[in-house]
């Protein structure tokens, strides 16, 4: 058991052994000219245009909330549907009340006006 | 074809919360008001139907879900304090003005949720039913959208509340890796053959950290005074005594159950957390100028009382639990009814404004001063019995030192629980101050609150009877 996890290891040694031979390499061997420019610490994407503390809208947060609910209703529609023929009657029944129970709450959703758009 | 006719208690709590909720949707916003009345019928059947499964000791799903005496127990438990919930809760939300189903539907489903938890008989079930139960909650202690307060303490809930699930679920996760097995019984009996194990003890410090949380045992009970403050009162009232006696159910299930085995070992832990709880919850009590701060670290200083139980580990401390654990909600509840009534009527929870409120509403007063005399242990009332069971399960273990912190912490309790009753009896009212309105149903819940804590104060023998025998057939050591 434990002797499988040899190959791991050395699979981690050689992984630091080469990013190590790599930068030690890049020292020696490059060029070094440093400018003002090249020496800032780089970060993903652009600088930001104006403050950054704007609000989002809250609708955002349940449309994503709704998406999820039929989103993991999928889930578990499909294995239910590809097994259908096996589970039968009672599986059925199942499924009506779980699709029943978010209906109730698309229903809900829908009358407090998530899925309006203002 | 498993037996479904077990979960009635649980189809029919889930049936009336959809209810509802279909009901705030279909019903006028302006025709509203008969929701609250609704759920209180459909607690009180829930309640009958529950009743029918006296007796029952069954398991379902191969030992996922029993339903057993101790878990009928505690169901019927939950439901009465659900109910007291419902009726003092009814005017208050009436009065915000909004979330009528949504309201009692969560309130229904939180109890859904702690039904679940006192039922489980495997970890993963059981986790279930907590984070329905949180998730519930979470949502009731922000319901006063227009209040900073209320909504500070939503965040701080979920926040730590998601920091102690995780812990436990990691402690979980370690009892699995070290038995193999997540049902309770299951890992009682590996635990019988292996003994026990490094993986095993850091677990259980883990799962006793997450417990600790949830009922709010010092050093895990920062965030009760703050949620309990921000939160609508009578949620208040509801969190601290039907979650604090869910999770207790199922923390007693699993020490005493899975982990009885090492009881050797765990025992040390939570006689400490029993100390430190009682020292603390009590102590720090003293100097609240709230009276929902008071009353928190009140019910902190309660579940170290209901924590003497577990240290002595025995049939009588299991029944001393649960005999304390229901006369804690009438007391709580109570002292919570006032409290929201008052709260709403004078617009401050501060003890001082409870300056002769005998003149202002003799019940209210009356109430109130029974319920915290019981909850301090005074006798005639029923919780004198309870605490009296309580330290004898210690004594008779051979803690002495321990019931002797107990009792002494218990006089501390008597004091500043009398803080209050000074105020409401020797202060007078300010000028011009006119006699409080109490609403039909909080009148209604205060008085039944009044009888059961009298009654069984004075003749506690019935219920003596049908806690030991649960006990028994719970903790047949």
């Amino acid at each position: 058991m434990l002797q499988q996890f040899y190959a791991v290891l050395t699979f981690f040694g050689f992984g630091i052994f080469f990013a190590i031979i790599a930068l030690v390499l890049a020292k020696i061997f490059g060029p070094t000219n440093p400018t003002a420019a090249k020496i800032t610490t780089y970060e993903c994407g652009l600088d930001t245009q104006g403050p950054t503390w704007v609000q989002f809208k809250i609708s955002y947060f349940l449309y994503a909330l709704v998406f999820l609910i039929f989103d993991v209703e999928t889930l578990f529609l499909y294995p239910w549907a590809v097994m259908f023929q096996k589970l039968g009657l009672f599986a059925f029944i199942e499924m009506i009340i779980f699709i029943a129970i978010l209906v109730i709450g698309l229903w809900y959703a829908w009358k407090e006006g998530a899925l309006e758009w203002l | 074809m498993a037996e479904y006719y077990l979960l009635g208690v649980e189809i029919a709590t889930a049936l009336l919360g959809l209810i509802l909720l279909v009901m705030g949707l279909l019903v006028p916003k302006t025709h509203n008001k008969g929701i609250a009345n609704i759920a209180i019928i459909g607690f009180i059947a829930i309640f009958g139907v529950n009743f029918l499964y006296a007796g029952t000791n069954a398991s379902f799903l191969n030992g996922m879900y029993l339903i057993d005496p101790f878990s009928l127990f505690f169901k019927g438990l939950l439901l009465i304090a659900v109910f007291f919930t419902c009726l003092i809760s009814k005017d208050y939300i009436l009065e915000q003005g909004y979330g009528q189903g949504e309201y009692y539907s969560l309130v229904t489903f939180a109890t859904l949720g702690m039904m679940i938890m006192v039922s489980a008989g495997d970890l993963i079930t059981f986790y279930l039913g907590l984070e329905l139960n949180t998730i519930a909650f979470v949502i009731l202690v922000a319901f006063r959208k227009n209040c900073a307060k209320s909504t500070e303490a939503g965040i701080k809930y979920v926040l730590l509340s998601a920091m102690s699930s995780a812990v436990l679920l990691y402690g979980l996760s370690l009892v699995y890796g070290a038995t193999k097995s997540v049902l309770l019984t299951e890992i009682a009996k590996i635990i019988n053959q292996q003994g026990i194990q490094p993986l095993l003890l850091i677990g259980m410090i883990f799962t006793l950290a997450g417990f600790g949380f949830k009922v709010s045992a010092v050093p895990f009970h920062m965030w009760s005074p703050d949620v309990y403050e921000g939160a609508p009162t009578p949620i208040t009232g509801f969190m601290s005594v039907a979650s604090k006696a869910a999770a207790f159910a199922i923390f007693v299930r699993f020490f005493m159950i899975a982990l009885a085995p090492v009881q050797e070992t765990w025992v040390i832990v939570i006689t400490a957390l029993t100390v430190l709880t009682l020292v603390l919850g009590n102590l720090v009590a003293i100097p609240q100028t709230n009276i929902k701060r008071m009353l928190a670290y009140s019910s902190v200083g309660q579940a170290g009382f209901i924590l003497l139980g577990m240290v002595a580990f025995s049939k009588l401390g299991v029944a001393a639990i649960m005999f304390h654990s229901l006369l804690y909600v009438f007391a709580n509840m109570g002292a919570f009814g006032v409290a929201t009534v008052v709260g709403k009527s004078i617009g401050s929870d501060q003890i001082k404004d409870y300056q002769g409120l005998w003149k202002r509403s003799p019940l209210m007063a009356a109430v109130m001063l029974i319920c915290l005399l019981s909850l301090a242990g005074i006798p005639p009332l029923a919780g004198f019995v309870s605490k009296f069971y309580l330290f004898t399960a210690v004594i008779e273990q051979g803690h002495i030192w321990l019931a002797f912190i107990a009792i002494g912490m218990s006089m501390v309790s008597v004091y500043y629980y009398l803080i209050v009753a000074k105020a409401m009896y020797l202060g007078q009212p300010e000028e011009g101050a006119e006699p409080i309105k109490v609403p039909g149903s909080v009148q209604l819940a205060l008085a039944l609150c009044l009888i059961v804590l009298v009654f069984f104060g004075v003749y506690p023998t019935p219920f003596t009877n049908l806690v030991l025998d649960v006990a028994t057939a719970f903790f047949p050591f």
